[in-house]
């Protein structure tokens, strides 16, 4: 059923894309201008070795299908509103069910001072919020060390609002964005942490709470050269069903699991001259998480960064590299069921590091529609408590240390 | 009559020696709407990149802009300092992000012409060679980010009749040094029409800024176009 549902999802989509010859369209509503755009992404991923990113890659799949399509207008100079839907499927994650990506009222007073509200993508760092939008960039997958798309549902977008602005300097000292944002998060239940924890039996209905953080960039004086730095601090609780190691033949019992502490830093320059663009970033993430349930409280120290550089080699070829490195430890503290959370703590084992080191070629076949053909060489598989890539149940006979991919994708956009 | 065919002679060799100079020229435009006569590179950048939707006297604006072709990549580069893909890419990502709406893209100068003249508040650029009859022409002014000065009193420059008549005409760029209390102290020409530049300098001379706390000085783009 799922596939019939996702070919015609394709087929309407392909067709609609040749019937407007992938141009926006745009008609009028109460006198008032609406545009329509849309994007739709599928991959092709070959791994040598270990299973990625939940599909089973080293058959070669192609389990790796986005698509999303908004509605925008100017309902006065200053008063923006629209709304994005949002689908996608990348192997055991997303499975197809739609979600609301956006749906904002966008409200500018002046260039320094604005507010949005709704449900809003969420600033953090450089490619947060255009994460799935793969025709923006010439790489197939952005880093992992710092956007895993396993986990794109956790960052993507809260339900509140933001303040932003942008402030010119003087005496010719560049200009700053800020945007300071507060809001409830709802991460997919489809998405990368609970498929990882349905290997323990661990069931989530929810995974949610506040979100509240802010991003500040500096466009320097030097043309070209951008410089930011973002925090995100979460308050999130997991609602989950499990059956209990104290008592395997009592069934199904709630689970909840929560934050004592969660936060993320990013910092981030990026530098773009002519044809080429330079890029590194720096992402920490810490979690403390408390599970009720089980009496045990683990602390996940992420760390993550790359530097990436692209050219534009003609009009229609650019090339671009990366190499990305992620660790991971964790520590768990608590009652009797500690023993099955193993410490993790040593960086330059295989089971705690990705080291990424990355190559590819972006055609674009016009100015709509492009395709990409990417190498990844990894170091590792940061196989533990927090998803990174590499999943036990993908992966049942174990990892091995180090992986090769190739990535084909394309995407259309209108 | 002998010092008219003079005038005719040496207005015709100085168009000859500054045709080059106008080549790849660039002027905004805007619907007779927007109040202002001036907009600086700095409001360019910003309302062309939405980040800016009204200029500083507090006018709407909409920018239209071109698909592609030369006059969109001179200003491209003259203006925001950006490939095309770059601008494409910048647009989308505010598009797919509900951060702003794509501007409306023309396919030529005339298309521009014809939807800044119709529609009120937009705001666009084309040729300079472009007749742009029923849409307003925007003096460019080019000072360093935050010294830009308020115009306070603006003087027109006139058109040499001959000039007009024999359809020369063009954009005659000018280094502008304001001081302080914000007359105008020294008027350099820096292109164009060396005969249209003179009557531009005598124009700007008698111009007024706001005060300021030190001497500025801005470069400013005037048009002469003899459809006006």
């Amino acid at each position: 059923m799922f596939r019939r549902v996702r070919r015609l999802a394709f087929l309407c989509i392909w067709f609609c894309a040749g019937q407007v010859a992938l141009h926006a369209q745009e008609f009028k509503l109460f006198d008032r201008t609406v545009q329509v755009h849309g994007f739709a992404s599928q991959g092709f991923v070959y791994t040598n070795d270990n299973n990625w990113l939940t599909m089973n890659t080293s058959s070669g799949s192609g389990a790796f299908t986005d698509f999303g399509l908004n509605m925008t207008s100017r309902i006065t100079d200053k008063l923006l509103v629209g709304a994005q839907g949002y689908d996608r499927n990348l192997g055991q994650l997303g499975q197809y069910h739609p979600s609301l990506d956006w749906a904002v009222a966008d409200y500018r007073f002046k260039s320094w001072f604005g507010v949005r509200g709704g449900k809003v993508k969420t600033t953090l760092g450089l490619y947060t919020d255009t994460q799935d939008l793969d025709f923006l960039r010439v790489f197939a997958l952005l880093p992992q060390s710092v956007y895993p798309t396993d986990l794109r549902d956790a960052t993507i977008a809260h339900l509140g609002g933001d303040v932003y602005g942008n402030v010119a300097l003087k005496r010719g000292l560049g200009d700053l964005s800020y945007t300071a944002y507060a809001g409830h998060r709802s991460d997919s239940i489809y998405s990368g942490y609970p498929y990882l924890l349905s290997q323990y039996g661990v069931y989530f209905s929810s995974v949610g709470g506040l979100q509240y953080g802010a991003d500040l960039r500096w466009n320097t004086p030097l043309k070209g050269l951008l410089i930011g730095a973002s925090r995100l601090n979460e308050d999130l609780t997991g609602q989950a069903k499990f059956t209990s190691p104290f008592n395997p033949v009592g069934g199904l019992v709630p689970f909840k699991e929560g934050f004592k502490a969660g936060w993320t830093n990013q910092f981030y320059g990026q530098y773009t001259v002519g044809k080429l663009r330079v890029e590194s970033e720096y992402r920490r993430q810490l979690h403390d998480q408390f599970s009720q349930s089980l009496d045990v409280e683990t602390i996940i120290d992420v760390r993550g960064w790359y530097i990436s550089g692209s050219y534009r080699l003609m009009k229609r070829l650019a090339l671009g590299s990366y190499y990305s490195r992620y660790s991971i430890t964790t520590v768990s503290g608590g009652g009797p069921a500690v023993a099955g959370y193993p410490e993790q703590t040593d960086t330059s084992l295989p089971a705690n590091h990705i080291y990424d080191k990355v190559v590819t070629a972006r055609v674009d076949l016009n100015k709509f529609w492009n395709v990409k053909l990417e190498g990844h060489f990894m170091e590792g598989y940061g196989a533990s408590l927090y998803p990174d890539g590499f999943y036990p149940q993908v992966n049942p006979n174990g990892f091995k240390p180090n992986t090769d991919a190739l990535v084909l994708k394309t995407s259309v956009n209108f | 009559m002998k010092s008219r065919q003079l005038l005719t002679l040496v207005a015709t060799l100085a168009v000859a020696g500054s045709v080059h100079a106008f080549a790849g020229e660039i002027k905004v435009i805007a619907n007779t709407s927007v109040k202002t006569d001036t907009i600086s590179v700095r409001e360019i950048e910003r309302v062309f990149l939405e980040q800016n939707s009204s200029l500083r006297d507090g006018t709407h604006v909409e920018p239209v802009i071109e698909k592609d072709g030369s006059v969109h990549e001179a200003f491209l580069r003259q203006y925001l300092g950006r490939t095309n893909d770059d601008l494409q890419s910048y647009y989308r990502a505010l598009v797919f992000t509900g951060r702003g709406s794509m501007p409306r893209e023309l396919g030529s100068d005339a298309e521009v012409v014809a939807y800044v003249s119709k529609n009120r508040g937009a705001i666009g650029y084309v040729s300079a060679a472009t007749n742009s009859a029923g849409a307003k022409t925007l003096a460019i002014v080019n000072g360093a980010v935050g010294s830009e000065r308020r115009l306070l009193t603006r003087v027109e420059p006139e058109y040499p009749e001959t000039l007009k008549r024999l359809n020369i005409g063009g954009i005659v760029r000018l280094q502008v040094t304001i001081a302080a209390k914000g007359n105008v102290e020294k008027v350099e020409l820096l292109g164009g029409n060396p005969i249209l530049g003179e009557s531009a300098i005598a124009a700007v001379k008698q111009w007024i800024y706001g005060p300021n706390h030190a001497q500025t000085t801005a470069e400013v783009s005037i048009p002469f176009e003899p459809s006006r």
